[in-house]
């Protein structure tokens, strides 16, 4: 199937490089595309999926629901993320993904997967390593959640979300799209709704960031990364065999 | 049955100047209440401006509790507290 740049090379070419060969089979490994709309889940828990979801545009979350219906969103998803690549091996989906708004999806059948593993070394230890970023950063998060101050941390999300976004050429300068809810951000930070307005009220007010509608522009860098104790590290970002 | 009782208090929350309410069982500070403009809540799943949870103490500790949503009322609020002080560990 034919496309514009998958966003899943984009991303694993920022680690290291990818043969052609290795390209093709990326590329040739997704099935078909589907589109679902916001809100909906792309994944439940309990489901025993037969292939897995890459993102091609849009932002999906990864969540659990407790009691009262309250829901943590344990990660973000970007264009580029291999989101259920764990169902491969998994099985069982111990968590649902959901999509926080509209979103394109490619799905690759856990058996061309399968194939990919035995045909291709390198390219099966980038996938490997994406799931070991994926790994990373739900320990970034899990730190920051337990360790800043909920202005930090909501600093630390956006440093980390900008800087995934301008990996897979989404960021305009200093500009990301967030099309993300208040509640939402109140989910993944594990703050209520009205704290999550007065960090992001505070750190407009201290000149950091500017929110016009859904684009968020980073106004001073340096800054938001020392209020947000963010160093990009887990990231992996630098380019190197693998 | 805990005597609550209710006292005004203006709490400086972020953002500046917020009514507040501080809300003690039988002598005791509990909770503490502010009340968040419809700006603040976000309109959101939440409802459009009322009482917030600043702070609990004991049962209402984050310790034991979560952030309630925003309720609607100060009557809303006692029976949260209330909830929380019969219920012990078992969340509300």
């Amino acid at each position: 199937m034919a496309f514009m740049t998958n966003p899943l090379i984009l991303k694993l070419e920022k680690h290291d490089k990818l043969s052609e060969a290795e390209k093709r089979a990326l590329e040739n490994a997704i099935a078909r595309i589907r589109v679902v709309e916001a809100d909906e889940d792309l994944v439940r828990e309990g489901d025993r999926p037969g292939e897995s979801s890459l993102l091609l545009d849009g932002y999906a979350a990864r969540y659990k629901i407790v009691s009262n219906g309250r829901r943590q969103i344990s990660a973000i998803h970007v264009a580029g993320d291999f989101i259920d690549l764990h169902s491969f091996l998994l099985k069982t989906m111990d968590h649902g993904v959901l999509a926080l708004t509209n979103c394109r999806i490619a799905n690759v059948p856990h058996a061309t997967l399968e194939k990919i593993t035995e045909e291709f070394p390198h390219l099966t230890r980038l996938l490997w390593l994406s799931t070991l970023i994926d790994g990373a950063i739900h320990r970034e998060w899990l730190t920051t959640m337990g360790r800043l101050s909920a202005t930090a941390h909501m600093a630390h999300l956006i440093c980390e979300l900008y800087l995934r976004l301008k990996v897979i050429g989404r960021a305009e300068g200093d500009t990301i799209q967030l099309p993300i809810t208040q509640a939402e951000l109140g989910d993944t930070l594990g703050l209520s709704t009205v704290h999550v307005n007065r960090v992001l009220q505070e750190l407009r007010k201290e000149g950091l960031i500017r929110f016009q509608g859904d684009a968020l522009t980073i106004l001073d860098w340096e800054r938001l990364k020392t209020v947000g104790e963010f160093t990009p590290t887990y990231l992996s970002l630098q380019n190197e065999d693998r | 049955m805990h005597e609550i009782t209710l006292q005004p208090m203006s709490v400086l929350a972020d953002g500046g100047s917020h009514e507040g309410q501080l809300i003690l069982a039988d002598g005791q500070l509990v909770a503490v209440f502010s009340w968040v403009t419809p700006e603040e809540t976000v309109g959101g799943l939440e409802r459009a401006g009322g009482w917030f949870l600043e702070a609990g103490f004991g049962p209402c500790s984050g310790l034991h509790s979560t952030t309630p949503p925003v309720l609607e009322t100060l009557d809303d609020a006692v029976t949260w507290v209330r909830g929380r002080l019969d219920n012990g560990l078992i969340p509300s």
